[in-house]
């Protein structure tokens, strides 16, 4: 088949690789029909996540029609359309018992180095380094499925592929980081990023109840998206002072809570940005905590700072002391994917969302290393793009 | 909680020998490594030569400690399976389930409660070690000792109700006895047979067998090229130069 491998930073390639085939009782195998890139593939791309090797087969966002399942698989079946979850759980363990899916024991084969570096292993993850247990990702035309009747999420007939791929990872992604918020109807919600997830972000924060909405980015065709979304806009090239303007805009109260959707490749202005490019390229750092540190001295007192973006390492200059002194509640983590899905689709199919709105670019697999490119320089207006594993390119 | 491995030496009061564990040879390999490159340290300065001294160093000190002491080591490994206690006493103390968990270890059933334990066959390399269990009680605990000198070790396995209606928490806590000096140490870490890596990744089988019923793997699964550098980092994960697959255990059908 052919799939998308990571080869080193900032270098990507189609190859020919073998099939995948049914190694444990509980995997099934997907032929692909939609696969999409995720901001957090550039982080891969980029070379900011240890633990990648040569040959790796990336891609977490994927949906296809099982082919093949496993002697103990037992729910899913030969030609269920269903999309895969980018987070891999057993659903047996005290984690998955309790819902928090992405934290579950027993998927990491490489859970040692996780617990090397963090104290313990969170769950495996498709296409996303070998500390996340180095799994084959899904930017090719069939991939494995562990524990299959655990993460397949069955689609029934009659909604396009486009509708429901995102249930894969951003669309939850972001409706988690509004969850975490705490909405109870009439709070200001000011979300960092106005890329895929800060997209689904903004219409989940909705959808929870928040009045009002302040997305801040730099590229107009984001902005644009975001105010077309129901959020009110903040270019933070274009104002002097992002914290004086969220406090004017909020009546000198802060946003009652603010969503990281942008993580450890933030790009900012002035000393402080300039400060973490360095160290990064020094190799002393993995992040750029540069949106942290804005959120923590933007929200409100006792407001909720929620962080759906990408962190790798150790953060420094973080504004502790005005945590503390406001008492600011923290909610963070990979999305609990499995705890999301149903009732998402389930928005999904009584139309009160279609999440194909984020797409930009629809392309074929072998486009796949330019598209990389496109999206991490956000050329041609590029904010999602979708490929299609088996259409040849034109 | 501290476990000691008393149980252990119940048959007979055996204690370890006190036999050095590092043969003369790789004890002057070592010297001679660690005079080497403390040397090429003086010889180079600067920052890489400092730390090239430092690594020697440390080797000689290595090298004389184990003509003198043996090395000992210990290792405490705790995980909590979500199953009743009785489930997983019952599982892990049974010999035929052994193989299915064990982590880079084969087992030989010799009967009699005395097993053959070895270690390293795939690479050509065979250290074997004959264990006997020397108690156990069901439910609770089961402890074993080894019965010659190349690879001394005992230990103790207890079984603990969680708190909270979580399962089992089950306790691993070995001595050993390394055969090896601090080179052959690295080594085998590096491939994964260091005895907390062997212990630890046992002990998480179990669960994983345990509580989802099979042991997560991605080896045969498809890749690119992987390159020097790619089969280099395998190793460092521990993965394998390769991906071909290897026969899983399962527990399905059992």
């Amino acid at each position: 088949m052919k799939a998308l491998c990571w080869q080193g930073k900032t270098n990507v390639s189609v190859e020919r690789v073998n099939d995948p085939s049914i190694l444990n009782p509980r995997d099934a195998i997907l032929r692909i029909t939609r696969t999409a890139i995720c901001g957090s593939d550039l982080h891969l791309y980029d070379g900011y996540i240890p633990t990648m090797e040569p040959g790796d087969v990336l891609g977490h966002e994927f949906m296809g029609q099982v082919i093949e399942t496993g002697s103990e698989v037992k729910k899913v079946k030969k030609g269920d359309r269903v999309v895969v979850p980018f987070t891999i759980s057993c659903g047996q363990c005290f984690y998955c018992k309790n819902q928090m899916w992405s934290a579950c024991d027993n998927t990491n084969p490489n859970a040692w180095i996780m617990e090397k570096m963090y104290g313990y292993s969170g769950s495996a993850l498709y296409g996303y380094s070998h500390m996340m247990g180095g799994y084959a990702g899904g930017q090719a035309q069939y991939a494995r499925v562990p524990f299959a009747d655990v993460g397949c999420l069955q689609i029934p007939e009659g909604i396009d592929d486009e509708k429901v791929l995102f249930l894969s990872d951003i669309f939850p992604t972001g409706y988690m980081a509004a969850k975490n918020c705490d909405l109870k109807g009439g709070e200001v919600v000011a979300i960092w990023g106005c890329g895929p997830v800060g997209q689904f972000t903004i219409r989940s924060a909705f959808m929870l109840g928040a009045e009002r909405v302040i997305a801040i980015d730099r590229i107009p065709e984001r902005l644009k998206m975001a105010r077309a979304g129901g959020a009110e806009i903040i270019n933070y090239e274009e104002v002097d002072n992002l914290l004086d303007e969220l406090k004017w805009m909020t009546g000198g109260r802060g946003p009652d809570a603010c969503i990281d959707a942008v993580g450890m490749e933030a790009h900012g202005v002035g000393i402080a940005a300039a400060y973490d490019y360095s160290k990064q390229r020094m190799k002393v750092a993995f992040d750029r905590p540069i949106v942290l540190r804005q959120m923590m001295q933007a929200c409100r007192k006792g407001g909720v700072v929620s962080i759906p973006g990408v962190y790798g390492g150790f953060l420094d200059k973080i504004p502790f002391g005005a945590a503390f002194g406001k008492g600011l509640i923290f909610k963070m983590g990979q999305t609990h994917m499995h705890k999301y899905m149903q009732p998402l689709l389930q928005r999904v199919q009584n139309g009160e969302i279609d999440p194909s709105f984020v797409i930009t670019h629809r392309l074929t697999l072998d486009e796949a290393p330019d598209a990389y490119k496109t999206f991490r320089d956000k050329q041609e207006q590029c904010i999602k793009v979708v490929l299609d594993p088996w259409r040849e390119a034109a | 909680m501290t476990i000691t491995t008393n149980l252990a030496p119940k048959n007979g009061e055996r204690e370890f020998s006190q036999r050095p564990a590092t043969s003369t040879q790789e004890a002057i390999l070592t010297l001679a490594a660690g005079s080497a490159l403390a040397g090429l340290g003086i010889w180079r300065r600067g920052w890489f030569g400092t730390t090239m001294g430092a690594a020697g160093g440390y080797l000689l000190y290595c090298g004389v400690r184990d003509f003198h002491r043996p090395y000992q080591g210990r290792v405490r490994v705790s995980y909590t399976i979500s199953k009743d206690r009785q489930e997983v006493y019952d599982f892990a103390s049974n010999p035929q389930n052994w193989p299915k968990f064990m982590h880079a270890i084969q087992v030989k059933n010799n009967g009699d409660g005395k097993f053959g334990f070895s270690v390293g066959e795939p690479a050509g390399i065979d250290f074997e070690s004959n264990v006997e269990i020397t108690d156990q009680q069901s439910g609770e605990h089961i402890a074993w000792a080894s019965a010659e000198q190349m690879l001394e070790h005992r230990g103790v396995v207890r079984f603990k109700q969680a708190p909270g209606n979580r399962g089992t928490e089950v306790f691993v806590a070995l001595e050993y006895k390394a055969p090896a000096g601090p080179i052959a140490r690295a080594l085998a870490s590096l491939v994964g047979w260091g005895p907390e890596q062997v212990v630890r990744e046992s002990l998480r089988h179990l669960k994983q067998l345990m509580e989802a019923g099979e042991i997560p793997t991605t080896k045969g699964q498809p890749s690119g090229a992987r390159g020097i550098r790619g089969t280099a980092k395998r190793i460092i994960f521990r993965e394998g130069p390769s991906e071909q697959a290897v026969e899983q255990t399962r527990m399905a059908g059992d």
